[in-house]
């Protein structure tokens, strides 16, 4: 499957811009020219070739603030989708297998968090557990989970339906054994396309609850703080927030790619593997299924 | 007979010349070549698997061709009327007038949050304009018409609370409420259960003579075209292979595909003998009739009578929810299966055919009676008791579609071998050895081994899912639908392997099938189930020739056969009404 | 789930049942719907007060500052009677909220329902009408997509869907404030005016926070209903009341759009948490004093019942939404056997 992911463009595009941010993650601070929590004289500067974007409104390097700011950002994201990836999808496929008990309560579980408004609860929850980074992170992952327990218990459940795993429970195979061996593989792609949306999802909320000033305080600089900081001085310079926020769509949108490229790639080996003729047909069932013959 | 060659004909209602359809996505031709004459009254027939273009041929004559597929070539005259060059208004106002459809799988052609009795009204609201009340009084005048029993209350019930065979009837009320001349019927009796279908078809036949339609009939089935129509056309591929009137097709068939049909019929169907009112014998050996592509298996039922029994089934009952929602699916079901023997069970869908042999195998839950295998009581053996028993494999299950019953992901070889990787206890090189031997027993190319199922046909597949079933050497082979998703070449075959293996390996099996020409073709004994019950029992030839309970009965003069009159029909007339008494 | 009769068995005894049979099931479908919603709402409530129990907040250090003595943190402790057990406090608390009393704020010692109430107009005006939004450029987006299905028109509104879906509502907040308040200045950058004051203020006053909330909204709901109508327009009952012959007007508004609009109704059900929830971030952008900023200062300040009134509040507004969208759904598509 990897090797039809690679294939896709939209694939290729994703994983450099992604390799481009994890660089800018990992070196940002190295590469930082100026310290980012010290001003200048120049307040709100412009770009220049001594300060390529300019300067806030205490003169501090705004490229030195977003390069400093890519770590905590982006390791942040990184460890919510963690922690919404276990949390997630562990009980999501067990909930199939582990008794209707189980199953209610965790199902239960699921649409109050989902029910819950997620942004409100963030922000309060972190507030009031504390404040920290860590926290957020928590509570975060906690919110994110639900979308991977679905989608992970719906993948688990089509594949234990399946008459190939009835077949291999026929045959006296354990519950193991036909995870192992029939639903795990399947469940994979769904995850994995889970896992990078929620990357994007992941980096949005962090970017907002930061922008609030919850989870980090200033002046440690974040892509939501140094949003926060354009925003009061929009009069003076509109076009600020503009470098952070091309940042943060340019990962949201990388990880939006993959997951799509993912999806797709999952869904070519699936017809793959079907069959090349199946996929013909495939193929002309979907022309023929996509013609409105209403309009014909 | 009509013949495409007889040019003006005033009679013809429906006429096609030389039609050829492209897909003009792919740059390909779907169908090369149909002419056909349906005159006034007639019936017409067309024969073919699925892919053959035979319903394309429809959707080009209804204009509801798909998206970028179209007429290329020839013409099709409605009524006197060339429909190629008819707009959108005029196809409008021409579908449900002059020509209607009803299709296979009726439910989907319902929608399915409009109560029925709306969706019968609706067409004549708008295409007559004929007010609320008259309309639905109209509506349920139609659905009496096509026999619906309580029209009234089938009326304001949604899709998903009528049967298959209730929505096939509304649809063909509304195929007939602005009495149109022509009426395509595109496998409209698939998937139905046999005695519904032979319902189905009678009241088609029924609707032409009382109101004066003609007919096309479109079907898999070389049965039931031949027992409505005049004229049949065989298709395959995209051209039509042969084409004539019906006994010509039936009794000198030209083309090799038109022979295997008719073989099918005649190795494998109730072929009727022409004598005999009904039903004919179609026992194992009377059927041995040696045909090129088949070679079948003569064979006696005797077994000795003292063999402890693989399988000992005894007041089996089963069901489902509790409460008021419970459901009983299996009622006091006893049989007994000894070794060697095969044991084939028929009945409608719903009758509990496939709970029975889930609760054999413990995948439904048993509240009454008991299974013994083997001398072995396991009717309530615990998760891992029931794990143990299934690795040692002495019953083994062959599921209805192979494609979904096989890991998509694993090879042929893995497949197969998974049996005897559960059960453990076998090094690699002994495990591939004994799937390189199933396999060539079931007669695969161990080329296949590493193909994934989606590389394989139909047939091969179900080949694969039956070596993965032997391997683990079982005694009770139990085969649930194994050949309804094939078509009819793969289907004949399978059985064949069936046969071939039953002697060879000496397995026991219980062969369930909503078919009966499959069960007696296969079956030393069948038991028939009606209403989570069995109601009938016996020698297979016993059960065909002599069925006593009258739902047998109706299910044996519903088979569909190459040769059926219309005195049947009045018989199966009877015998629904008797069974609805009872 | 008993199968349908069949032919050959449907007794004429059935009919008897039809009226029972329709209430019996209205009833099923109401108990099934209050079995998923009830829980929520309690499990809801629950880990609203658990967390905020949890956080070790107490009025205490909120009113003495850290250096409090431990008698006297016990003290005004006993007073707001957390020495008591968990679940009692939790079943005190929630017998109240049943009431309408959200408890008193451990800040200012005011009346946390009044608090709400007062700001409720701001909130809920801003949620409404970017609902409003959602739901209208929606429907003509996804309509509109689906009837140029696979054409020009189609790609670029998919297209156009998908990009403002991935734009974060602040950010679509900051893009919006820095146009049209700042560089434009057509309409107001902060505040808010009471609807009395007129409809046109109030408007100028919502409309870019309601515009950047309803982005997620309205892409979404798009989305789903193109892919509903298309996949309804692929239903096989489009071809049969084709060849029924019904004209295309009176196929997609009786037989398509009663079947492909069920996902987009679905999905406002699932985006109502989100646009309460985005009025936190979009209220602090637009500088609107309501749920959302209460909110967040109320936790930063460790006042545990301001931010269990706010949550206990927004959960009870989405399970009503809810109910609502599943009532709704339930006679649209009467079939669908579905869950929450």
């Amino acid at each position: 499957m990897i090797r039809t992911l690679l294939r896709l463009t939209s694939a290729r595009v994703a994983l450099v811009l992604l390799a481009i941010i994890a660089v800018v993650a990992v070196l940002g601070p190295v590469l930082a020219p100026y310290d980012p929590l010290k001003g200048g004289a120049q307040t709100l500067a412009g770009p220049s070739a001594k300060h390529w974007l300019g300067t806030d409104y205490i003169g501090r390097d705004v490229l030195s603030r977003i390069l400093a700011g890519a770590p905590l950002s982006i390791v942040s994201t990184l460890e919510v989708a963690g922690i919404a990836l276990a949390l997630g999808t562990i009980p999501g496929i067990l909930s199939v297998y582990l008794g209707s008990v189980f199953e209610w309560l965790s199902l239960r579980v699921v649409d109050t968090f989902i029910a819950l408004p997620f942004l409100v609860f963030a922000v309060a929850m972190t507030a009031l557990l504390g404040n920290g980074i860590t926290q957020a992170m928590i509570v975060v992952g906690m919110l994110l989970a639900p979308v991977f327990y679905r989608v992970s218990r719906a993948a688990t459940m089509s594949v234990a339906r399946s008459q190939y795993v009835e077949a291999a429970a026929i045959a006296g195979a354990s519950t193991t054994w036909i995870v192992r061996s029939h639903v795990w593989s399947k469940v994979l792609p769904s995850i994995a396309v889970t896992l990078a949306n929620t990357l994007g999802i992941g980096l949005v909320v962090i970017s907002s609850l930061t922008f609030l000033g919850i989870g980090i305080q200033p002046p440690t600089p974040t892509w939501g703080g140094i949003l926060a900081s354009d925003l009061g001085y929009l009069a003076q310079k509109p076009y600020a927030p503009v470098f952070p926020t091309l940042l943060i769509l340019a990962a949201v949108l990388a990880c939006n790619l993959l997951a799509d490229a993912i999806r797709d790639a999952a869904g070519e080996t699936g017809r793959a593997l079907t069959g090349a003729k199946t996929a013909r047909s495939n193929r002309t069932r979907r022309l023929a299924a996509s013609a409105d013959p209403s309009r014909s | 007979m009509p013949s495409a060659q007889i040019p003006a004909d005033r009679d013809a209602v429906l006429t096609l010349t030389d039609v050829r359809i492209h897909n003009d996505a792919a740059d390909e031709e779907l169908v090369h070549g149909v002419s056909l004459r349906l005159r006034r009254g007639g019936v017409v027939g067309i024969v073919g698997e699925s892919g053959s273009g035979k319903s394309l041929t429809c959707k080009a004559v209804l204009g509801v061709l798909p998206e970028h597929v179209e007429v290329s070539g020839g013409s099709i005259e409605l009524l006197g009327r060339d429909v190629g060059g008819l707009s959108r208004q005029e196809w409008t106002a021409l579908r449900g007038t002059s020509i209607s459809a009803v299709f296979q799988d009726p439910a989907s052609y319902l929608n399915p949050s409009i109560r029925v009795g709306k969706q019968v009204q609706e067409v004549l609201r708008i295409k007559q304009g004929l007010s609320r009340a008259a309309a639905k009084q109209r509506a349920i005048e139609l659905l009496e018409a096509v026999h619906l029993r309580d029209p009234e209350y089938v009326y304001e019930q949604y899709v998903h609370e009528l049967s298959g065979g209730m929505l096939q009837r509304v649809l063909i009320a509304i195929a007939i409420s602005l009495e149109p001349e022509v009426l395509i019927a595109d496998e409209a009796t698939t998937a139905l259960d046999t005695t519904v279908q032979a319902g189905i078809l009678d009241l088609l036949v029924e609707l032409k003579d009382r109101i004066g339609l003609s007919l096309v009939v479109v079907s898999h089935d070389l049965a039931v075209v031949a027992q409505l129509c005049d004229e049949v056309l065989v298709m395959r591929e995209g051209h039509v292979v042969e084409q004539g009137p019906t006994s010509a097709i039936l009794h000198t068939p030209q083309h090799e595909y038109t022979r295997l049909l008719v073989a099918e019929h005649e190795q494998y169907g109730l072929n009727a003998s022409a004598t005999g009112p009904r039903p004919p014998v179609p026992t194992a050996a009377s059927t041995a009739v040696p045909v090129p592509v088949l070679v079948p298996e003569p064979r006696s039922s005797t077994m000795p009578a003292s063999t402890e029994p693989v399988l000992q089934v005894d007041g089996l009952g089963v069901h489902f929810g509790r409460g008021r929602g419970r459901k009983q699916a299996l009622e006091g079901a006893s049989l007994v299966i000894r070794p060697g023997e095969t044991v084939g069970v028929i009945g409608e869908s719903g009758a509990g055919k496939s709970t029975l042999a889930r609760a054999v195998l413990g995948l439904a839950p048993v509240s009454a009676g008991s299974v013994q295998v083997a001398g072995r009581d396991i009717t309530h053996l615990s998760g891992r008791e029931r794990r143990a028993f299934g690795r040692d494999g002495v019953v083994q299950y062959v599921f209805q579609d192979p494609l979904r019953s096989l890991d998509p992901e694993h090879t042929v070889a893995v497949s197969v071998a998974e049996p005897l990787r559960i059960r453990g206890g076998l090094d690699r090189a002994a495990i591939d050895e004994a799937v390189r031997r199933q396999v060539r027993a079931v007669r695969l190319d161990e080329s296949l081994l590493d193909r994934f199922p989606g590389e394989l046909s139909g047939g091969q597949r179900q080949r694969v899912a039956i070596a993965r079933a032997l391997i683990s050497s079982p005694r009770l082979l139990i085969l649930d639908e194994p050949v309804s998703a094939l078509d009819s070449a793969n289907r004949v075959a399978i059985l064949e392997l069936l046969r071939e293996l039953r002697s060879t390996v000496g397995v026991a099996m219980l062969f369930i099938s909503h078919d009966l020409g499959s069960v007696a073709g296969i079956s030393d004994r069948t038991i028939v189930l009606y209403r989570s019950r069995i109601v009938e029992a016996g020698d297979t030839a016993h059960i065909v020739n002599a069925p006593e309970h009258p739902y047998t009965r109706l299910l044996v003069g519903s088979a569909p056969t190459l040769t059926s009159g219309p005195t049947d029909r009045v018989q199966r007339e009877r015998l629904r009404a008797g069974l609805f008494v009872s | 789930m008993s199968a349908p009769p069949s032919a050959l068995t449907a007794p004429p005894a059935a009919r008897r049942g039809v009226v029972a049979h329709r209430i019996g099931r209205a009833v099923a479908s109401t108990a099934r719907l209050l079995a998923i919603f009830v829980p929520v709402f309690l499990l809801g409530t629950f880990l609203t007060y658990l967390l905020g129990h949890l956080s070790g907040r107490s009025p205490a250090y909120l009113q003495l500052g850290d250096a409090a003595s431990p008698q006297a943190v016990a003290a005004i402790e006993h007073k707001w009677g957390l020495d008591r057990p968990f679940l009692v406090q939790y079943g005190d608390w929630l017998g109240s909220v049943l009431h309408g009393d959200l408890g008193t704020s451990w800040y200012n010692g005011l009346s946390v329902a009044h608090a709400l109430g007062q700001r409720a107009a701001i909130t809920l005006s801003a949620a409404g009408v970017a609902l409003v939004l959602g739901i209208v450029f929606g429907f003509l987006l996804g309509a509109l997509a689906a009837h140029f299905h696979t054409r020009w028109p189609d790609r670029a509104i998919t297209t156009f869907t998908t990009v403002i879906s991935v734009l974060p509502p602040f950010i679509v907040g900051i893009g919006l404030a820095a146009v049209f308040a700042v560089g434009l200045q057509i309409l107001p950058a902060a505040g808010y005016v009471p609807i009395q004051a007129g409809l046109g203020p109030w408007l100028s006053h919502l409309i870019l926070p309601a515009i950047a909330l309803s982005f997620d909204t309205a892409a979404d709901v798009a989305r789903q209903l193109r892919n509903g109508l298309v996949s309804a327009y692929r239903g096989n009952y489009v071809t049969g009341a084709i060849v029924r012959g019904l004209g295309p007007r009176r196929i997609f508004f009786v037989h398509v759009l009663r079947n492909g609009i069920a996902p987009a109704l679905a999905v406002l059900g699932l985006k109502f948490p989100n646009l309460l929830g985005g009025a936190v971030i979009i209220e602090a952008i637009f500088g609107l004093s309501g749920y959302g900023v209460y909110a967040s200062q109320a936790a930063v300040r460790g006042d545990v019942p301001a931010v269990q009134g706010v949550l206990v509040v927004s959960v009870v507004l989405v399970v009503v939404f809810n109910l609502l969208v599943n009532i709704v759904l339930n006679r649209v598509t009467p079939d669908a056997d579905r869950g929450v």
